[in-house]
């Protein structure tokens, strides 16, 4: 990732600058929305992608500390995934461990996790009225850099 | 059919910390272009990079007809782009989800 970033300081203009976005990993949740109202189902586990969130996060400090890139500005903000069922969340979350989980890794535990939240969320589903929405809410950090 | 992020959170919090007004933008793992198309008519050019052949159809194939001419998308992983390129070519570089 260091290199990568090294890379992109050599693309950019002296006046240029960079942004990342990646996921705060630790606070993806589960929810049920209804009339305004949230019910949380759960959270997800950190799993292997989470790492490599966190090592994105250690690749932007090392060029900071280089002093290849000052950070200017970092923000937070909440990017909502609406599922129409939770078999088909439960779907989705088991195929991204499959994905981006490393060959070496055990993904059982973790695919057991997703699955009780998936029933947990067909459960809070069943027992509530019409109109409810099944919802993935992640944490986003953005952040803009400009090289030195 | 699942939808991400229909209130735009993610290209609101990337407007409210870039101005696009002649930038010549890089963007690295553009995937389908989702985020793309969303901040490309605000630049003076775009040009998108995915390792994925798949992916880079879609975003071709989706790519709204004003957009053409000012955004263009290559299969590329960003060590083949940078070889082949030149320093200092862009004002701006967006990593959406790709550095990690």
């Amino acid at each position: 990732m260091v290199h990568a970033l090294e890379e992109i300081h050599r693309f950019l203009k002296p006046s240029g600058f960079l942004i990342d976005i990646h996921p705060v990993a630790e606070h993806s949740s589960i929810e049920i929305h209804q009339n305004g109202e949230i019910d949380l189902a759960g959270q997800l586990k950190v799993h292997q992608w989470c790492v490599d969130f966190e090592q994105a996060d250690e690749a932007l400090a090392e060029i900071v500390k280089r002093g290849m890139f000052t950070i200017e500005r970092k923000g937070l903000f909440d990017t909502l995934t609406y599922y129409d069922s939770a078999e088909e969340m439960g779907t989705s979350l088991k195929e991204s461990i499959q994905k981006y989980t490393r060959v070496d890794e055990p993904v059982e535990e973790e695919v057991q996790h997703v699955e009780t939240l998936a029933s947990r969320a067909d459960e809070l589903i069943s027992a509530a009225a019409e109109g409810v929405e099944l919802v993935l809410r992640e944490k986003d950090l953005i952040s803009r850099l400009r090289p030195i | 059919m699942s939808k991400h992020d229909p209130e735009e959170n993610e290209i609101r919090a990337l407007l409210g910390i870039v101005d696009f007004r002649d930038k010549h933008v890089l963007e690295i793992g553009c995937g389908d272009g989702r985020l793309t198309w969303r901040y490309a008519d605000r630049a003076a050019h775009v040009t998108a990079i995915e390792p994925s052949a798949e992916q880079i159809k879609l975003a071709k194939d989706n790519l709204p007809s004003h957009l053409k001419g000012r955004v263009e998308f290559y299969v590329a992983a960003l060590e083949d782009f940078a070889f082949k390129s030149q320093s200092s070519m862009f004002d701006l570089v967006i990593l959406s989800y790709s550095l990690c």
